[in-house]
Order: structure tokens, then C-alpha cells, then sequence
């Protein structure tokens, strides 16, 4: 279970986050949806303490860190039980995919190298990529890339995989693919905390959907139920803006 | 036209004697090459981490050594340092002229490589670096593991011409008496008069070790740069490729980080 409280965020006067509340459970898929700017992005990499929030507490599993004075260990500690897709991929760009997959699981994890291997192995072929595993990330389309950085999350076992936008990135026709792929992972019971802008897929697969704006949580609930009938005046400007006909179609 | 009359004959008699100092040439070289990687990551790193004051230092520093002529910079550490040594009571008197050489162009070459390490360590996207982190690797890990080796065949073309123009850097240190392979030229042309003669057999060999250290290096950043290369690379028909530009991939970086800024 992920348990943020209070969490503020602000880069020098600009004062990002505002006091989220959020609770994730076991086994939970949420969707965060929001515009540009309203700190999606920000609040997610609060969570791993890429960066650092200003105020406020994280808490996964039955570890709690206080955000604005963590101790490397905390941070460590919550790296640990985390990971992270990103929109732009990030792969470490001289590995192939199954080093990328395995640098985590042998470097940080200690796990014996033909362990990992055999496991991070296992991971790629599940994202569809078994016949990819010695591509460098410049020999891949972006989408075989997103799914090595999903392999890369997934093979580290955390309780709560945090996706930064993992498609928009993406030529529209490999958007599908990588949908497919996270929709699979969400069926087996993975945490996972999802900012996308797709809502056809935040529809389908999300259990809840986190509606944000200017740094504050307006609306959170069922996904069917807040598309349908958004309660909150933001929220349903921002859905008539964000989704005419065409993206139900997804 | 100065000295004797040109003879062919020269140029062979005298490469071997040539050769019988190009150990010392060498070893200036990589001296200089091995001390300026250490000069060049001391200074480097207050610039990567915006250190305040050293930062400065540092910068006032690579200005001086990439904005002085090497030969000046020789006289002023040859002459001058033993002055400044001398108010603190120690003594260089005794000190072979060659560690002054030696540090010269260790000073020289690291001011070049800080930019290069300092270049080569930012060319490597922050996205990399938070990915590190993300799965839990510490600020170390993701440097030694994920920075430095890119940086480093990022770096290697820039690495590569520093060395070569080290190389033919040494050639001045005969003016300080040092008797590597130009100092050797000159006491043969003393000797001889065949100026010309003994030019050509010194340019022949700094060309062939210029030459054969482009194609070593060429061979390991082919190999470093591995995963930079599309399967469909046309220079690999040609047994080539052309280095990639420090500024096309500084470009590249800004422009990911750009895609990357939250607006
Ligand atoms: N490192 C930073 N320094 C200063 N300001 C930042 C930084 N990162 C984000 N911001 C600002 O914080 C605000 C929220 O950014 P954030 O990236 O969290 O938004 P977002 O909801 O993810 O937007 P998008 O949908 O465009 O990705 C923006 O105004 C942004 O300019
Ligand atoms: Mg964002």
C-alpha cells in the first residue's frame, strides 16, 4: 500500500503541489489525469524522491519516509520498493535490453548474475521483446524501447510501478502495443500509479482515476463514474477539452 | 641554400638514431597524458557540481593553459616555478629538467581534458542518471556505471587529438635542452649540416606514430560506440566511420532535455 500525506512541493516560489493526499492499494491501478503543468509529473517522482518534496510524508508497504528531511537510507529504502517507467524511456543507452533489465537485479538487488539473467530474460519475453534481448536501445523503435523500460521495472519485483506518460512519447501507431503491454501487467495485480493523458486506457484499466489541477486533488473516483458524471467544474473542462468522440474509441 | 649538399642516404642513416630517443618522446607523453587526466578531473568536477569558489579557480586556470603558447608556458614553469619555490625555502635546483617538462605538459593537456571530461559527463542525458536512481542505484553507482563509459567514448575522438597533439607538442621541449627526438635532430644537424635530410626522417616518424595512434583510437571508440550504430551502417562497407561531433550530441542532449522540461 502507498500512503502520501500532506505532500507540498514547491520550486523556489512556484508552489507546485499544494498538499496531496493519495492512498493506493494492494493490487490497485490509478490513474492520475490532469493539464499540463498541475503537477503530475511532480507528485510521481515525490514518491521515488527524484524529487524532493517540500513537506509532507511517503509511505510504501510498512516504510514511511518524512519528505522534506529523508535520510539516504529512507530514500534508498523507497527506491527499493519502487520503480519507474519514463516518458522519454531512459534506458541507459550502451546497454543492451537484457543489460538494461539486469543492471537493477545485479547491481542493486545483488542477485548472482546468471539469476538475473535467466530472470531478466523472462521479463522481456513476457513485454513481447524475447527475440530483442542483445538490441541496443538506438537499434529499437520506440515502443520495443518503452517496453524495455517497462521489463526494466517489472523485473525488479516493487510493490508500486510509478509510468510517467509512457506513450506520449510515441508515434501514435506504437501507442497500442505498449497499452497492451501495461494492461497485461495491471491483470496480474501490480500497483501501479499511472499519469496519462490516454483516457480510453485510464478508463478501461484504471480502478480509480485522480483528477489534478494547479497542484490539488479535485476529484478522485470510480473511472466510469467520473467520465460520465464529473462532479467538479475543472474536471469536466478538462474532459470536454481532452476528449472529443475520437479518443473513446481506444 | 644552407648546410651540405642534400643526400638521401641521410634520411636512412639517421631514423634509427632518431629512433634511439622516441622512448623519451613517449614517455613525455605519457606522463603528461596520465598526470592531465588527473589535473583534468580536479577540475572538471567543481564545474560538473558548481563547487563556488573552485569553480572559478578552475575556469581562470583552463583559460590560462588553452590561451598561452605552450613554448611560454615551458619558459614560465621552467624559470619561474623554482622562483616561487624558492619563497618557500624549497630547493629544485637539482631537479631534472624533464619534470618540468613533464608537468608543463601535463597542465597543458589537462586544461583540454577537463572540457573534455566536463563536455563528455554532461553530453550523457539526466534521464539516464534518474533511471539509475530509480532503480536504486547511489550517486556513485550511476556515475561509475552509467555516466563515465559513455562519456568516455563520447570523449574518445576529443581524447584522441589531444594525445597526437601531445605528441607534437614534445617537439618543443628540446628548447629547454631536453634531447628527446627534435633535441636529438638538432645536435645531428650540428653535426652534419644535412638539415633537410634529418627533417625529413623526424617528419616521417611523428607522421607514422600520428598516424598509426588516429587508427588505434579509431579502432576502440568503433568498438566503444557499439551501441550507437545501426544495423544499416553504411561506413562499416568502408571499414569507417566519421567521429561523431561534440556538438551534434551536445545538441541531441539539449534537445532531450528540453522534451524532458516540464513546461
Ligand atoms: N525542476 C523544476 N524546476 C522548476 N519548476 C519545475 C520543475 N519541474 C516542474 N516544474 C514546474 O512545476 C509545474 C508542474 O510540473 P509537472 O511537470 O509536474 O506538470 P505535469 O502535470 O506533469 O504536466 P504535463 O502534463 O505537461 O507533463 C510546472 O509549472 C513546471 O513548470
Ligand atoms: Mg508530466
Amino acid at each position: 500500500m502507498i500512503q502520501l500525506s500532506r505532500i507540498t512541493k514547491a520550486f523556489g516560489r512556484h508552489e507546485v503541489l499544494k498538499g496531496i493526499d493519495l492512498t493506493v492499494g494492494k493490487g490497485e491501478v490509478v490513474a492520475i489525469l490532469g493539464p499540463s503543468g498541475s503537477g503530475k509529473t511532480t507528485l510521481l517522482r515525490c514518491i521515488n524522491f527524484l524529487e524532493k518534496p517540500s513537506g509532507g510524508t511517503v509511505a510504501i508497504g510498512d516504510f514511511k519516509a518524512d519528505g522534506k528531511h529523508p535520510s539516504k537510507k529512507e530514500i534508498h529504502a523507497l527506491r527499493l520498493k519502487s520503480a519507474m517507467v519514463f516518458q522519454h524511456y531512459n534506458l541507459f543507452r550502451h546497454k543492451t535490453a537484457l543489460e538494461n533489465v539486469m543492471e537493477g537485479l545485479v547491481v542493486v538487488r545483488k542477485i548472482p548474475k546468471e539469476q538475473a539473467r535467466a530472470k531478466s530474460i523472462s521479463v522481456l519475453e513476457k513485454v513481447g521483446l524475447g527475440s530483442k534481448i542483445d538490441a541496443y536501445p538506438s537499434q529499437l523503435s520506440g515502443g520495443q524501447q518503452q517496453r524495455v523500460g517497462i521489463a526494466r521495472a517489472l523485473a525488479l519485483e516493487p510493490e508500486v510501478i510509478l509510468f510517467d506518460e509512457p506513450t506520449s512519447a510515441l508515434d501514435p501507431e506504437l501507442v497500442g502495443e505498449v497499452l497492451e503491454v501495461i494492461r497485461r501487467i495491471a491483470k496480474e495485480g501490480i500497483t501501479m500509479i499511472v499519469v496519462t493523458h490516454e483516457m480510453g486506457f485510464a478508463r478501461d484499466v484504471a480502478n480509480r482515476v485522480v483528477f489534478m489541477d494547479e497542484g490539488l486533488v479535485i476529484e478522485e473516483g470510480d473511472p466510469k463514474e467520473i467520465f460520465a458524471r464529473p462532479k467538479e467544474e475543472r474536471t469536466k473542462q478538462f474532459l470536454k477539452r481532452i476528449t472529443p468522440e475520437a479518443s473513446y474509441s481506444i | 641554400m644552407p648546410g651540405a649538399k642534400f643526400d638521401i642516404a641521410y634520411v636512412f642513416d639517421y631514423f634509427p638514431k632518431l629512433l634511439s630517443t622516441l622512448g623519451l618522446t613517449l614517455t613525455i607523453v605519457g606522463w603528461s597524458i596520465l598526470l592531465g587526466l588527473g589535473f583534468g578531473f580536479l577540475v572538471a568536477l567543481p564545474r560538473l557540481y558548481k563547487v563556488p569558489i573552485l569553480q572559478r579557480v578552475s575556469q581562470v586556470y583552463v583559460s590560462f593553459f588553452r590561451g598561452t603558447p605552450i613554448l611560454i608556458q615551458l619558459f614560465l614553469i621552467y624559470y619561474g616555478l623554482p622562483e616561487l619555490l624558492k619563497l618557500v625555502h624549497a630547493d629544485v635546483t637539482r631537479t631534472p629538467v624533464l619534470v618540468f617538462v613533464v608537468l608543463t605538459y601535463s597542465l597543458h593537456a589537462g586544461a583540454y581534458l577537463s572540457e573534455m571530461i566536463r563536455a563528455g559527463v554532461t553530453a550523457v542525458d539526466r534521464g539516464q542518471v534518474e533511471a539509475a536512481y530509480s532503480v536504486g542505484m547511489s550517486g556513485f553507482q550511476a556515475f561509475v556505471r552509467i555516466v563515465l563509459p559513455q562519456a568516455f567514448a563520447i570523449s574518445l575522438p576529443v581524447f584522441a587529438n589531444l594525445v597526437i597533439a601531445t605528441l607534437k607538442d614534445t617537439s618543443l621541449a628540446f628548447s629547454l635542452g631536453v634531447m628527446e627526438m627534435t633535441g636529438k635532430a638538432q645536435t645531428l644537424i650540428t653535426l652534419s649540416q644535412h638539415f633537410v635530410e634529418t627533417y625529413i626522417a623526424l617528419a616521417v616518424i611523428y607522421f607514422v606514430i600520428s598516424f598509426a595512434l588516429e587508427k588505434v583510437f579509431l579502432l576502440l571508440e568503433r568498438r566503444l560506440l557499439k551501441h550507437d550504430r545501426r544495423e544499416t551502417d553504411s561506413g562499416k562497407r568502408f571499414g569507417w566511420r566519421r567521429a561523431p561531433s561534440l556538438r551534434g550530441l551536445l545538441a541531441k542532449t539539449a534537445r532531450a532535455q528540453e522534451g524532458r522540461s516540464r513546461a
